[in-house]
């Protein structure tokens, strides 16, 4: 890796005024930028480390939503009781991210930052219309994820925590890539006081919405109303671990594993 | 270069290093405690673990800058000088390993599993949260065996 | 000789000494040996599978700060090194040569480190960068300028032994270097005429690799007033290493040491010389300071030697009632961009037929190259896939002609009154009770009890397929083999030898061997290996030969320190030697305790009136080669569940039983039956090396897309030894190690194509992907294993 100038920030004011810097980089957990960075596919000139930061840290929960802090670990957020009473799959996708000891380190800021389109993270953020909030503003879920690693964050922008909604009831399915344990394709569904949202990740460039079942679910939500409802290919990523076709399929019967999931939770 | 102070061992430790210097870097070629090992570059196979602030971390993705003040503990502080730690027992007990390698992560790995889920661990409990961790050896089977007799042996009397 | 009493003879399933070592953190792998003054060497690779090296600059990355040298292939050339000498064929006498069939010799050329002509596979080594850190050799290496035109490649095997395809070497006509034929031609298509049924099954084993733990990595030092040259690694072997590195750096032997301390795993892809320990040595004399290099995983899995990738079409002839006529076929085994090693082949094909009774059987065999990286033998080389090959074609057959599964293996075992059995290779089976392993192998693996395991399988909504498979392996074990042992007055024993423990425990097992034999303290037994200065005869663990050859070099030894022995006390005692009696450590005359083996070493040690010969260390020491086969053999059983749906698998139960002739540690032996089992169902499941053949780039360049096993995707295994002594082998072993694997491909994929049968499924191909499984229960055509996001082709080895 190129060497850096290191910055531990200790509040987020400190953090955003060294972001200033155009070659600066914020660092949460470190499990998406180090392994970049190791393999010279990226350089900066400042990495600003988020972690002294303790604001950003922590979990809490009102009538109809949890905020969750940026820098709240992975392991954090599947073992906390306050995560698993209100969205109870928000904590079984948190436990299955990466292994133990990327989830010990890995955090939810860094990891919807980053917008890996095999992240786990991104179909809740998308899926719960989850709020991102940033020292700036808000942004919705919805408008948040804009392509491969590609987000709205502005340059120098930093989350500081994600506000999911409360749902009626909500299911995660992950089909784990058999290499490097990402999603081959993981769908998060979830019915709101708003609808039923369905959210799919790992198949496709971006996070995106499964359209046609959500509509299929909204009349009905139970897996029996995903019969026949099917993805089209096109457009879903192809490697040597599954083509677009299989994706499709993937999404289709997770669509209904995780619908059930919702109803059994 | 900037100099970094942590506690590993229960020693205090210092020097300087670069800021791109990972832990595993510093405890490996600056503090020569080569017991935590290095198997591949993708944060996967787990033969970098050790615990940092009482926490298992893969050391190969942590920078050591970031480290500063911190407690490490590594394979060659988990032994009670010469007697084993538990876990360590149990993996030569139950032949736990064959070349070696990974088995100082795993042994990190199986402790901090202990830490995170108790005392008494079942196959499926072990073989679903040993997925950071990767054995060409074993086939696991002594490995699973090891960790739960190890588990066992950590609770308290 | 009774032995001692204790829990640590032969037989026992005793703990491992070197255990401790690694569990505290102080095993020593490549990358722990470190030297003052050291510098760091960084490898730069071709990105192209087959181009001309037209130009290297190196200004810009020598004026980086802190690198020291850039050099090339062409600085090899010049400074007078020679390249890697290739032994493609195992010259065991009980192994069976292939010749080309018309009559040429087998195409064979050395290989350079650093080829300074062309690159001949994506990740060969071109220019090696040395500076004062390994973060200022990367910075150089960044800026090092190749020149390449890049030129066609070919990359998958099929294809490679096509007589136009781009080829490897320009010295040679096409990519064949062998293309022989063995067996009997006529008595074969006799029986094929005569046949009631024929099974077919074509197939691409895909290509694997190692992946031990332990990165490559290698120190070199130069003393330039001595001229000695030392290298500091991990490998499989120590004194074949030390041969290759002196003919390498144009050396006589002596003038390079060698040091390996523990091997992070081998597999058989660590087993050879690989490119960058000479360049180390060299590259130390050239700078004057020690020079280290230790890979990353990426470059391991472009680099690394690996291994299968052998595409075979084979059929296999019954009568009516299922009897075992003859077999024919035709395999193209791929070597990568070296002849490096035929064994895959050559062991392959000679035990097609495993150990069933087959009359007759004619084989084309092909070794090609291609623009890939080279393979060597991976554990149990060759003998996995004819295994898979053979195990198919049983099944293929059962279901064609109605047989049931394991009454069709039964009735065409050869039986323990046949043995020895000459195959119809010509390879000869020593001994062993084929047939009474497979029925015990039937009922710990409850054979009988798995249609209730299917039905309640289904009430939960998934597909149970149980497989079977027989196999056996060839054990040959060259080179000779080299054992010293000294008993000293305090009890230490040393055991120098040359083979060296890759992760099999040998510290454990030969101490069993010297404390059985000699009753001296198994604790006090110290293995010494891995340093040319102190071991000069032996080769590798490959082959199974540590054991199988250790323990005739550690028994000859024992009996001459017992020989010695009874001269002295004969000398001390005045009594005639050929009488004394030797057991448990003690030596007897007339009956009664007359000195221990203890007081014999003393009295060498320190009586002066004993005569020169007898003074000094209590030693013996063995020096011999086996001519001989032994043939390790055994039957598993592999029951999985599918969940048809998204047509991932799950392994549920996996049974093995393994004739080892004898166990010396069953302890250790069940271990490598695990890690065995692990490498085959990766190889079924999970793994490929991905060339994509249409431009020869690597796809699954690191551990985010190569697949390795991982704990939850195994069970626990349920694992058994018989011991029916080998007859080629003074102590009847076989031995232990490959046994896991060399079943596993066919036992799993026969297991899952049972759980399909109902779909129609016959057959399926390697790695057995969710995808490729819900492609075949639906009928739609499965995607290529060579080029990404196209159809497979069919190809054929006529």
């Amino acid at each position: 890796m190129h060497d850096f100038n290191y910055h531990r920030a200790k509040t987020t004011a400190e953090a955003v005024a060294l972001l200033e810097n155009e070659d600066a980089k914020a660092i949460a957990g470190g499990m998406s930028l180090l392994p970049t960075l190791k393999l010279r596919l990226a350089r900066y000139a400042d990495l600003v480390d988020l972690k002294p930061i303790s604001e950003l840290s922590g979990i809490s929960r009102n009538d109809n939503s949890i905020t969750i802090g940026a820098m709240t670990r992975h392991a954090v957020v599947a073992a906390s009781d306050v995560v698993q009473e209100a969205i109870p799959a928000l904590s079984v996708l948190a436990g299955g991210i990466g292994d133990p000891l990327v989830r010990n380190r890995g955090t939810i800021g860094g990891s919807i930052a980053n917008a890996d389109p095999a992240a786990d993270y991104p179909s809740s953020v998308l899926g719960l219309n989850a709020t991102v909030i940033t020292h700036t503003r808000e942004i919705e879920g919805e408008e948040f994820f804009q392509g491969l690693f590609e987000t709205a964050l502005n340059p120098g922008e930093i989350i500081t925590a994600v506000r999911f909604p409360i749902p009626k009831r909500a299911g995660y399915f992950k089909f784990p890539h058999p290499a490097s344990r990402f999603c081959l394709v993981g769908v998060f569904v979830a019915q709101t006081e708003t609808g039923v949202r369905v959210a799919v990740t790992g198949a496709a460039p971006s996070v995106f919405r499964f359209t046609a079942a959500e509509q299929a679910l909204a009349t009905n939500f139970s897996a029996a109303a995903l019969e026949g409802v099917t993805l089209e290919p096109e457009g879903l990523n192809s490697d040597i671990h599954a083509s677009a076709e299989y994706r499709a399929h993937v999404v289709e019967v997770l669509t209904r594993r995780a619908t059930e999931r919702a109803l059994s939770a | 270069m900037p100099r970094v102070t942590m506690t590993v061992n229960g020693v205090a430790r210092s020097a300087e290093v670069e800021n791109r210097t990972l832990l595993v870097q510093f405890l490996r070629d600056h503090l020569r405690l080569t017991g935590t090992h290095v198997g591949c570059d993708t944060t996967q196979c787990g033969a970098c673990v050790v615990h940092l602030d009482g926490v298992g971390v893969k050391s190969c993705t942590v920078l050591a800058v970031a480290c500063e003040g911190s407690t490490v503990t590594t394979i060659e502080g988990l032994a009670d000088g010469d007697h084993l730690h538990p876990m360590q027992e149990a993996f030569h007990q139950n032949h736990g390993l064959q070349c070696g390698f990974c088995t100082p992560g795993m042994i990190m790995s199986a402790v901090d599993m202990v830490r995170r889920n108790g005392y008494d661990l079942d196959e499926h409990t072990i073989r679903k949260q040993l997925d950071g961790n990767i054995c060409r050896c074993t086939g696991y089977h002594n490995i699973v065996l090891a960790i739960i007799a190890g588990a066992a042996a950590m609770r308290p009397e | 000789m009774h032995g001692p009493a204790t829990s640590a003879r032969i037989g026992q399933p005793v703990t491992r000494k070197e255990d401790r070592r690694f569990v505290t953190g102080e095993g020593h792998y490549a990358d722990d040996f470190n030297f003052e003054n050291q510098t760091y060497a960084i490898m730069v690779r071709s990105p192209h599978a087959h181009a001309n090296i037209v130009s290297i600059d190196a200004s810009e990355a020598l004026a980086v700060p802190g690198v020291l040298a850039v050099l090339t292939g062409a600085d090899f050339i010049a400074d007078g090194l020679l390249p890697v000498p290739n032994k493609t064929f195992s010259m065991h006498p009980a192994e069976i040569p292939l010749v080309n069939t018309d009559g040429t010799p087998a195409f064979n050329v050395p290989d350079y480190p650093m080829p300074a002509d062309k690159a001949r596979f994506v990740g060969e080594p071109l220019v090696m960068v040395i500076a004062e850190s390994i973060a200022a050799a990367k910075d150089g290496a960044d800026l090092v300028h190749i020149e390449y035109e890049p030129l066609p490649c070919v990359t998958f095997t099929v294809d490679a032994a096509d007589l136009d395809a781009p080829r490897v070497r320009d010295e040679n006509t096409s990519n064949v270097c062998i293309d022989a034929v063995i067996g009997e031609p006529d008595p074969t298509e006799e029986s094929f005429r005569n046949a009631a049924h024929i099974a077919k099954v074509k197939t691409w084993i895909p290509r694997v690799t190692g992946s031990p733990m332990e990165p490559r990595g290698a120190v070199g030092t130069y003393d330039p007033k001595t001229g000695q040259y030392t290298v500091y690694t991990s490998s499989g072997s120590t004194l074949r290493l030390r041969r290759d590195l002196s003919l390498v750096l144009n050396v006589p032997e002596p003038h390079v040491r060698l040091v390996i301390k523990d091997v992070g795993g081998n597999f058989g892809t660590r087993g050879a010389i690989f490119a960058e320990q000479p360049l180390v040595a060299w590259a130390a004399k050239r700078v004057g300071r020690p020079v280290k290099w230790t890979s990353e995983r990426s470059e391991l899995l472009l680099s690394d030697y690996q291994g299968r990738d052998l595409a075979v079409e084979a059929e296999l002839a019954l009568d009516k009632d299922g009897t075992f006529l003859a077999m024919r076929g035709s395999n193209v085994g791929n070597l990568g961009s070296h002849t490096g090693n035929f064994s895959m082949v050559q062991k392959g094909v000679e035990i097609m037929s495993s150990i069933y009774r087959m009359p007759s059987a004619f084989f084309r065999v092909r070794a090609v190259l291609s623009h890939t990286a080279p393979t060597r033998p991976y554990r149990s080389s060759g003998r996995p896939e004819v295994m898979y090959v053979m195990e198919r074609l049983i099944d293929i057959a059962a279901k064609q002609g109605g047989f049931d599964r394991a009454e069709l293996r039964l009735r065409n075992l050869v039986s323990q009154n046949e043995l020895p059995y000459k195959n119809p290779f010509g390879l000869v089976y020593d001994s062993g009770d084929y047939i009474g392993v497979m029925h015990r192998t039937l009922k710990l693996a409850d054979w009988e009890g798995f249609p209730a395991r299917k039905a309640e399988a289904r009430t939960r909504g998934k597909y149970r397929g149980m497989g079977l498979a027989n196999y056996v392996d060839t054990a040959t074990g060259i080179p000779r083999e080299k054992a010293r042992i000294t008993v000293h007055p305090d009890g230490t024993t040393d055991l120098i030898i040359g083979t060296i423990s890759n992760g099999q425990g040998h510290e454990t097992s030969f101490a069993q061997l010297v404390h059985d034999w000699l009753s001296v303290p198994f604790e006090k037994v110290k293995l010494i290996t891995g340093d040319t200065d102190i071991v000069d005869v032996g080769g590798g663990a490959h082959s199974g030969r540590g054991m199988r050859l250790g323990s005739i070099v550690i028994w000859e030894a024992v009996n001459r320190i017992i020989e010695k022995g009874k001269q002295v006390v004969g000398l001390l005692l005045q009594k005639d030697a050929a009488a004394i009696k030797f057991a448990d450590g003690d030596f007897f005359a007339d009956g009664n305790q007359v000195m221990s083996l203890i007081d014999v070493a003393t009295a060498m040690n320190s009586r002066t009136d004993l005569p020169q010969e007898f003074r000094g260390p209590l030693a013996g020491e063995c020096d011999q080669t086996i001519m001989e086969a032994g043939f390790p053999y055994g039957s598993h059983a592999c029951e999985v569940e599918i969940d048809i749906e998204l047509g991932t698998v799950e392994i549920v139960r996996h049974t093995a039983i393994d004739d080892v002739g004898r166990a010396v540690n069953p302890l250790i032996i069940h271990g490598q039956t695990h890690g065995g089992i692990a490498q085959g169902v990766g190889q079924a499941l999970l793994e490929q090396v991905y060339y994509d053949a249409s431009n020869g780039q690597m796809l699954a360049g690191s551990f985010m897309d190569y697949a390795m096993p991982r704990a939850d995707m195994l069970p626990f295994y349920t694992t058994d030894i018989s011991e029916i002594p080998s007859t080629t082998h003074p102590l009847g072993i076989r031995p232990a190690g490959e046994g896991g694997t060399t079943p596993a491909l066919g036992v799993v994929i026969n297991a899952i194509v049972d759980a399909l049968s109902e779909f129609g499924v016959e057959h399926m191909e390697m790695p057995a992907t969710p995808e490729r499984i819900w492609r075949a229960i639906h009928g739609k055509p499965q995607r290529s294993r060579m080029v990404p996001d196209t159809v497979e082709q069919d190809f054929s080895l006529a």
